[in-house]
């Protein structure tokens, strides 16, 4: 039986940069996320892992090549609309978590819940303390996020990628600012919700240990999927 | 609250001193403008209030007949109309004119004066004074003249055809106060006696230092004229009525009427170009802070480029980020704005109370101000003209950021 495919691109081309310094950043890359599914894209620096989730996130646009979400291609959507398919449909971890520093742990989580317009105020609330609460930091929710430690503010952004409840998680090298012990509880916090909420989670990692862990393994060189392989089967 | 206010006021009172700055610029712009306006306008007031109040809102004069001279045409492109009227000194059945003038709704009441000059002298002293010959009655309903007095009373004054009111200048320049005798010369030479029964100030020095009343039938007789009045002056409902009903009463009455803006026309431009200078002093002050808030809001925008990034992914649109600064002016503009009107309130309060003696054009002891709402709405619209301009551009840029050129660079 074939899995609901969650994010998918089809021969994605990007050039980064102007004239000389002009690099061909992805050279045609194709991809299925299914709904449940983590995935782990590998490589070296600059072999196009970033560029890719950002034009997956829709953060960035193509020079070519397709993006579906749940099979609805997205290059005929304005700006507008990307942005509210963002909020809506997609999460973002990103290595050095990007909190907003003038806000709490919970604000901080509330901010996407604003933007959506679904929730009351208690409601983004209460939200807010039960994802932080799942993430253990329960006790920590009106700190402002600055006086929090690297750990902690990771899985605040962690738990602010939850807010709208995404089908899809897209994190660049999540754990690569937290030691060993942070890395693998954050982790197996992203790996525990895709898999009992049915969410999709990418993410682009240097940790084997993480990759090793991921559904699928990606490698990308010089901007192509070289190898793409099944690591774990689940029922 | 929307959530870019939600995130404006956040940004806003996390960086309280680019705030405060802002804050101040808007607040002494809005103040300044307010406190100047009410002394440049309070002491153009004082003179249309007193002047109208002496002078009336409208004067009918002399009569006049068109010239029917169809050889006195004016030159091709002049600027200067041919006078194609001849002046008859004095009014032609005032009774009449002023029955007529009573049935026009904008009219409350008219009074006939007869006007001359005649010298003046009280022991020792001389002086040529305009004497007008009013009706008591009827120019106490058309002028400010009872709460001119300083001294004596009206109703002496009423019941006596022999007492003068003497204005307050011209009393000191005669030394001579209410019960005095001052004596009038006729064009005979002939001195007629009058004893003063009150003082008037009307507060405007060359009425003050010039003027004294009297009862028209014996300024009649002293100034030896056929003609019981050489003026009208009227009362308006609205005094910005009288250069239209100048010209219907001019049409109709066949005589030269004057509104109060063409008779005080060459002072009132003195304080409108005092005004307009002003005004456009304080208005760079109000820009300056534009400027100001310009380069907090260009710093604020540099200092969030992390955020409007994170805000971005988050599926934040540009017009949400854009908001978000246009915002953090919007309520720097309010905020200063409130401030700045009740300071320039409490400034202008504390002006009219700073004493100055002035004798000369206009007679105060204190600063005249004007308290009219305009100023402060002029003044508020004037702030957040300059502060949507001056927050438009960092908005704009803030927006245009594109968010993973940010992000990138922040690996």
């Amino acid at each position: 039986m074939s899995a609901e495919i969650s994010l998918s691109c089809d021969r994605l081309e990007r050039y980064l940069g102007e004239e000389e310094e002009r690099v061909h950043a992805l050279r045609g890359v194709s991809l299925e996320i299914e709904t449940g599914s983590v995935h782990a894209v590998v490589g070296p620096s600059g072999c196009g892992k970033s560029s890719l989730l950002y034009i997956l996130g829709l953060l960035d646009t193509p020079d070519a090549g397709r993006v579906a979400i749940e099979s609805e291609a997205v290059s005929h959507l304005s700006d507008d609309e990307l942005a509210q398919k963002r909020n809506k449909f997609i999460g973002f971890i990103f290595q050095f978590h990007f909190l907003m520093e003038d806000f709490t742990a919970q604000e901080n989580v509330m901010i996407p819940m604003r933007k959506l317009g679904e929730l009351s105020d208690a409601q983004m609330r209460d939200r807010a303390a039960e994802l932080l609460d799942g993430v253990g930091l329960g006790d920590k929710l009106r700190r402002p996020s600055r006086h929090l430690s690297g750990g902690e503010q990771q899985r605040v952004a962690i738990a602010r990628a939850l807010a709208n409840d995404p089908r899809v998680i897209l994190a660049d090298e999540p754990t690569g600012n937290l030691d060993t012990g942070n890395s693998e509880r954050a982790f197996e916090l992203l790996q525990n919700l895709v898999h009992e909420r049915g969410k999709a989670l990418l993410l682009a990692t240097h940790n084997p240990a993480i990759a090793e862990a991921c559904d699928w393994v990606h490698e990308m060189k010089d901007g192509l999927i070289i190898d793409s392989q099944l690591r774990t089967t689940r029922s | 609250m929307t959530p870019p206010l939600y995130i404006a006021l956040r940004f806003l009172t996390h960086r309280k001193r680019a705030l405060l700055l802002s804050l101040s610029g808007v607040v002494f712009g809005v103040a300044i403008f307010i406190c100047t306006q009410a002394q440049t306008q309070g002491f153009s007031r004082y003179f249309i209030e007193s002047n109208i109040g002496s002078n009336g809102a409208l004067v009918v004069r002399s009569r006049f007949r068109p010239r029917y001279e169809p050889l006195m045409v004016a030159a091709k492109n002049s600027k200067t109309t041919t006078n194609r009227r001849l002046y008859f000194e004095g009014i032609t059945n005032p009774n009449e004119i002023m029955r007529v003038s009573r049935q026009f709704p904008d009219v409350i009441s008219c009074s006939p004066v007869l006007r001359g000059t005649v010298s003046a002298r009280a022991g020792f002293e001389n002086a040529t004074v305009d004497l007008y010959g009013i009706d008591p009655a009827l120019h106490a309903r058309t002028t400010d003249i009872v709460h001119q007095l300083i001294d004596g009373s009206f109703d002496d004054f009423r019941n006596n055809t022999s007492a003068i009111i003497i204005g307050s200048r011209l009393a000191e320049l005669l030394q001579t106060g209410v019960g005095d005798t001052v004596q009038l010369l006729a064009p005979n030479g002939e001195f007629w006696r009058f004893n003063v029964a009150a003082i008037a100030r009307a507060g405007i020095g060359s009425i003050d230092s010039t003027r004294i009343y009297s009862h028209a039938k014996i300024a009649q007789a002293l100034l030896q004229q056929p003609s019981g009045a050489s003026m009208i002056i009227y009362k308006l409902r609205d005094r910005n009525r009288a250069p239209v009903l100048a010209n219907r009463f001019e049409t109709l009455f066949q005589h030269n009427a004057l509104s109060w803006q063409e008779r005080e026309e060459s002072t009132l431009q003195l304080f409108l170009t005092l005004r307009m200078s002003v005004a456009i002093t304080v208005s760079l002050i109000i820009l300056l802070a534009g400027f100001g808030i310009f380069n907090v809001l260009t710093m604020s925008v540099l200092a969030k480029i992390k955020e409007i990034a994170i805000l971005r992914s988050m599926g934040y649109r540009r017009r949400d980020i854009s908001a978000i600064f246009l915002w953090q002016g919007a309520l720097i503009a309010v905020a200063g704005s409130v401030v700045g009107c009740v300071l320039g309130a409490l400034m202008t309060w504390g002006v009219s109370h700073i004493p100055i003696r002035l004798r000369g054009l206009l007679y105060t002891n204190y600063f005249l101000v004007t308290w009219d709402w305009r100023h402060y709405a002029f003044a508020t619209l004037l702030a957040l003209l300059a502060v949507f301009i001056a927050s438009y551009v960092p908005a704009r840029r803030a927006a245009e950021l594109p968010p993973v050129v940010t992000i990138r660079g922040s690996r």
